[in-house]
């Protein structure tokens, strides 16, 4: 009987393992409701007295009710001995409720073998520790931002064309928990991408983009720029242009997340910018923008702008294919989820504010220095398997960059 | 009435019975002076601290925008601290000294409309958690507090009623005092190199005790004096990077000291009691209801603050002004329990709440918020030495 193997159970945990068994203990290890376990002791108890009254058996009780002290009703919850147990009830002027502690082998000086089978059982049920508990709220989600990868595909490309109206926009994934390994590596892309803009031609359209990102990035107190200047100073060389490298990062990190559809969680968020062109994605940053902070929106701003230069990236790319054939194919690879919304992105921009407007001639600027971001990214592929880098490997990168330098110097 | 004549200090006349409205200031002998510490020729060796520093020889002296005056008379100079607005009713003597028949204070700020719940809804409030400290006696008593809001606790009608409980709030001292030296300054380097602080520990355990809170309810986390935050008031919110495992729950929200919120239209207004334990080492009172209620009607939670109690120099608007009357008024970390429900004259009712040090005392208080009742919550394991 189903009855009967629970006696056994705690019969086997008080006097063959010869633990402390609480309620919650026995609840948590036999899965089953507090209230429930709390019922399983007291019958045990119950039945092991009536069988054998010299068992070695000592209960705890749990005592509630309320006292009158000095004059005004207190409420007191008190774990006591059995032999206390009487006296603790006599005290109090109203019993809520009393039930069945522990029960354990040996008599207990303190209570502490108490506080420590629980502790321990509940140190290893972390997560679920209002599993077996008698309430339940409604409210206490866990935000993990990988729960589900929602519609990728659908939602890079809503992220792709965000507007800089993102008032409300959002990306902010919320917790950074998620998403610390793509950050490091955007940061690392960030950081490269700043030695990029070190060159002097594309200085000024750098300072461009970042008249436009610097707001947002000073803004943007959220994870991922912290994360980016980590590595900054991991690498240790990306201090001339800190603020580009914290823009910068945010670019690559928007067209990383695209390409990513596990951290999805920023890309319906991004979203809400879309909604002029994807109505359907409404709902999604509606729910996103609430938990985002308003400096993630400036991030969308950054990395509508990022967007805005991926189609002159390509085009640049284009141009020079007869050198970096393998690298050109392999960020066009990268790119051809985003840039076919980002065309389409492009040439719509009437739903566009004014701010996009703004960004694109920047961008356009900046695209010399999107094309250095651009190697920079295949470059950073390097550390991680991309699906975009298929191909590419260390020394194609290295040959890559010394190319690069041989064109720009022509 | 309208009678009296307001004057400022520096349209006294002498004999002239009038009204003077200034800030006050309490020459105290014994008060800690960072100057007289490090001066030279005083050799002093730098005071312990003591539980309070009045004394009889300490002076009362009113400031305006100009000038100061010294006052006497019928004013309890003992009582009132340092930094309190209040307006006095005499005339200034020969001798340059103000001689006071009445004084006042703002009273209770204007009213604010009350919108609570029309069912019960209940408040915990706990302060003085003291995780990490040496003594483990209150551990238990933690996790039944925890278990008790979480609803593991007690029987079926206890656990309903727990279920109405709609908000936890900490109000402070989540680490006790044993976290706060690390001896670094006292010890060697090579000593102290590989030792962890102990409030790394402490907030680990924190952490999941917090864990354990959000899965069921909403807590709102203030910080206090030892806990891992700036010293100067406004405390801002302990960072949520010490707590990863319970931050995930959009239900842990991490709020400043002092700390004001709307919980179902009832207003809440508290600090972690640094505040009032100020105000008790620099005046005569010493119930911390007393002082609770005296901060309410002198319009300021913490009169003392740049003066004796660090605080953030504003100078174009003081945030701690009392502008509207709450509902519920509490300090954190008292050392008993007390509670008093106040009535204004406009209309305005305030449960004036002091939250005692749980790691001392155990004791949570759990306030409703339909009728603005409050009871405290005991809880106990039990010792060697099985009392009661």
């Amino acid at each position: 009987m189903a009855d009967e193997l629970y006696l056994e159970n705690i019969d086997e945990f008080v006097t063959d393992q010869n633990r402390v068994v609480t309620y919650k203990w026995l609840s948590y290890t036999l899965g089953v409701h507090v209230n429930q376990a709390k019922q399983m002791l007291y019958d045990y108890v119950e039945r092991k007295r009536k069988e054998n009254s010299g068992a070695q058996l000592h209960v705890t009780y749990l005592v509630a009710g309320n006292l009158l002290q000095n004059g005004h009703v207190c409420h007191k919850v008190a774990v006591v001995r059995e032999d206390k147990l009487e006296a603790m009830k006599s005290k109090l002027s109203t019993i809520a409720s009393v039930h069945v502690y522990s029960i354990q082998k040996a008599l207990l000086k303190d209570s502490s073998p108490l506080y420590n089978t629980d502790y321990d059982i509940v140190k290893t049920n972390l997560q679920h520790c209002s599993k077996f508990s008698a309430i339940h709220c409604a409210a206490a989600v866990p935000r993990t931002p990988p729960d589900a990868p929602r519609a990728p595909a659908s939602a890079q490309s809503p992220q792709r064309q965000r507007d800089a109206d993102a008032a409300g926009a959002v990306n902010g994934h919320g917790p950074p928990a998620a998403k610390p390994p793509p950050q490091q590596h955007r940061g690392i892309m960030g950081m490269f991408a700043a030695k990029a803009a070190a060159k002097p031609q594309d200085t000024h359209k750098e300072a461009k983009a970042e008249a436009k990102e610097a707001p947002g990035v000073s803004a943007a107190s959220s994870k991922p720029p912290t994360k980016n200047s980590i590595m900054n100073n991991f690498f240790g060389k990306a201090a001339m242009n800190k603020l580009k490298v914290n823009s910068v990062p945010e670019q690559p990190k928007e067209e990383k997340e695209v390409v990513k559809p596990s951290v999805a969680v920023a890309e319906p968020e991004s979203s809400p910018n879309t909604v002029a062109e994807k109505p359907g994605k409404k709902t999604e940053p509606a729910r996103i923008q609430q938990k985002d902070k308003k400096s993630k929106t400036k991030r969308a701003d950054r990395s509508d702008d990022e967007e805005e230069r991926d189609p002159e990236n390509v085009k640049k790319k284009r141009k020079r294919i007869k050198q970096l054939q393998s690298d050109s194919s392999d960020e066009e690879a990268d790119v051809p989820p985003s840039p076919t919304p980002e065309e389409e992105g492009a040439p719509s921009p009437p739903p566009v504010p004014a701010l996009k407007t703004e960004l694109e001639p920047a961008s356009t600027e900046v695209s010399a220095g999107g094309r250095k971001r651009k190697r920079k990214r295949v470059l950073k592929s390097k550390m991680f398997i991309d699906e975009e880098e298929g191909c590419m490997g260390k020394t194609g990168c290295a040959l890559h960059s010394l190319e690069l330098t041989l064109l720009l110097t022509i | 009435g309208n009678d009296i004549a307001l004057r400022k200090l520096s349209e006294l006349q002498a004999g002239e019975k009038c009204c003077v409205v200034g800030t006050l200031f309490k020459d105290m002998q014994l008060q800690p002076s960072i100057l007289q510490e490090i001066s030279e020729e005083h050799n002093l060796v730098p005071q312990p601290p003591l539980p309070k520093y009045i004394q009889p020889s300490d002076e009362l002296i009113l400031e305006d925008e100009l000038q100061r005056i010294k006052l006497e008379g019928a004013i309890d100079v003992q009582r009132l601290v340092t930094g309190t607005i209040l307006a006095v009713y005499g005339s200034e003597q020969d001798d340059g000294r103000f001689l006071v028949e009445d004084h006042c204070f703002a009273d209770l700020p204007p009213p604010l409309p009350w919108n609570g719940p029309s069912s019960d809804r209940f408040v915990l409030l706990a302060s003085g958690l003291g995780l990490g400290s040496v003594s483990g006696e209150a551990l238990l008593s933690t996790q039944l507090l925890v278990d008790v809001v979480t609803g593991q606790l007690g029987a079926e009608g206890e656990q309903s009623c727990a279920a109405h409980i709609a908000r936890v709030i900490l109000a402070g001292n989540l680490l006790s005092q044993n976290t706060q030296s690390r001896d670094t300054i006292n010890k060697a380097k090579y000593l102290t190199k590989k030792t962890q602080a102990a409030s790394v520990e402490a907030v680990k355990m924190l952490d999941e005790i917090l864990l354990q809170l959000c899965t069921s309810v909403p807590v709102d986390v203030m910080p206090g004096e030892f806990d891992p935050t700036n010293y100067t008031l406004p405390q801002q919110p302990l960072h949520r990077c010490m707590l990863p495992l319970a931050s995930a729950y959009a239900t842990l929200r991490l709020v400043t000291n002092p700390y004001q919120a709307n919980l179902d239209g009832v207003r809440f207004l508290g600090t972690s009691g640094q505040n009032i334990s100020d105000i008790f080492k620099y005046s005569s009172m010493d119930d911390y209801l007393e002082i609770l209620e005296w901060t309410l009607l002198a319009g300021h939670i913490s009169p003392t603050a740049p003066d004796t109690l660090g605080c953030y120099p504003f100078y174009k608007s003081d945030p701690f002004i009392l502008t509207e009357c709450p509902h519920v008024y509490f300090c954190g970390n008292a050392p008993h329990f007390q509670s008093k429900l106040l009535q204004g004259n406009e209309g305005q009712r305030v449960l004036l709440l002091t939250v005692p040090d749980f790691s001392a005392t155990q004791t949570a208080c759990l306030v409703n918020l339909r009728d603005l009742s409050c009871q405290p919550i005991t809880f106990s394991g039990f010792g060697a030495d099985s009392e009661d």
